[in-house]
């Protein structure tokens, strides 16, 4: 559900007026991935989504070739990249960022994640976050962010229909089913998990 | 005249998309920095590649579901920057199995 949400937001932040100048940076957490998104790869690949603009690249190829020099050119640290990702926010007029699921993030880079974001939001006003996640992160969330604005996402009777539309549309064995069973199908189910 | 998609450049996930970004730079940009030898940087800040996953649920995504939220007050404010710093984070929250997993 959230996973089309977020998607549903960055492209409307994206198809906004041309004359706006934002920079958009999003992040799909994924259980199936939960060991590999660490918060240090996570604030990277947001970072790296910034990169695409000139102003950015020059800065974090300052600290590339510096890296590379020293210690064997690995071994970023989350601070290290924290710091990056707010040098390069500092350079854009305005940058959005949207994380989705954010349940299916370990609970250990989670903390650590959400400590960047609220790192990154207080001397930088020129950022928006868009996060998403099961009801339980809200106390997370409301820890690091006081005033956060919170909306409930509750299925809409009608998006459910449509999806399942869809989904019977794409039945490669439409003759199995009976109009019937299809009706039952299209009216209970909505009725049953909508709000 | 549609616009351009900034996010159409971070969905190579390479600097390679520098015709498409420059819609949105200054044209100066573009010369500055070679586009190849970026790859490495790419690499070296994250193996995350966020930008395929998007392209993989919008895809999927049902036209108009969830279209509501966009709507919303709360939505419109956090977008137009209202509220300043206080109003910066936008959380939606909702409950495991109303989605896809669901339904399949």
């Amino acid at each position: 559900m959230t996973r089309n949400i977020s998607s549903l937001v960055i492209d409307n932040l994206c198809d906004g007026p041309c004359e706006a100048d934002i920079a958009i940076a999003m992040f799909y957490c994924d259980f199936r991935d939960q060991q590999q998104q660490t918060a240090t790869d996570i604030i990277g690949a947001i970072l790296k989504q910034l990169v695409v603009r000139g102003e950015v690249l020059e800065n974090v190829q300052g600290v590339f070739e510096k890296a590379r020099k020293e210690v064997g050119g690995r071994g970023l640290r989350l601070p290290d990249m924290v710091q990056m990702l707010k040098q390069a926010i500092s350079t854009l007029p305005q940058v959005f960022i949207c994380i989705d699921a954010l349940d299916e993030c370990l609970p250990k880079y989670l903390v650590e994640l959400l400590g960047s974001l609220k790192d990154i939001l207080e001397g930088l006003p020129s950022v928006r976050i868009f996060v998403t996640g099961r009801p339980q992160v809200e106390t997370e969330i409301s820890r690091y962010f006081a005033t956060s604005v919170i909306v409930p996402i509750s299925p809409k009777a009608h998006d459910i229909k449509g999806y399942l539309e869809k989904k019977l549309e794409l039945d490669t064995e439409p003759d199995a089913m009976s109009d019937a069973l299809r009706a039952d199908i299209l009216r209970m189910i909505p009725e049953k998990i909508s709000v | 005249m549609d616009c351009p998609l900034y996010l159409r450049s971070i969905n190579t996930g390479n600097v390679n998309s520098y015709n498409v970004t420059n819609s949105y730079n200054s044209i100066t940009n573009v010369n500055k920095v070679p586009a190849d030898g970026n790859p490495e940087i790419m690499r070296w800040l994250s193996p995350l590649d966020p930008g395929r996953r998007h392209q993989d649920v919008r895809t999927d995504r049902l036209d108009g579901a969830g279209n509501w939220l966009l709507e919303t007050s709360e939505f419109r404010e956090w977008r137009g920057g209202e509220g300043g710093v206080d109003k910066a984070v936008l959380f939606c929250y909702g409950n495991p199995g109303v989605g896809k997993t669901y339904l399949r």
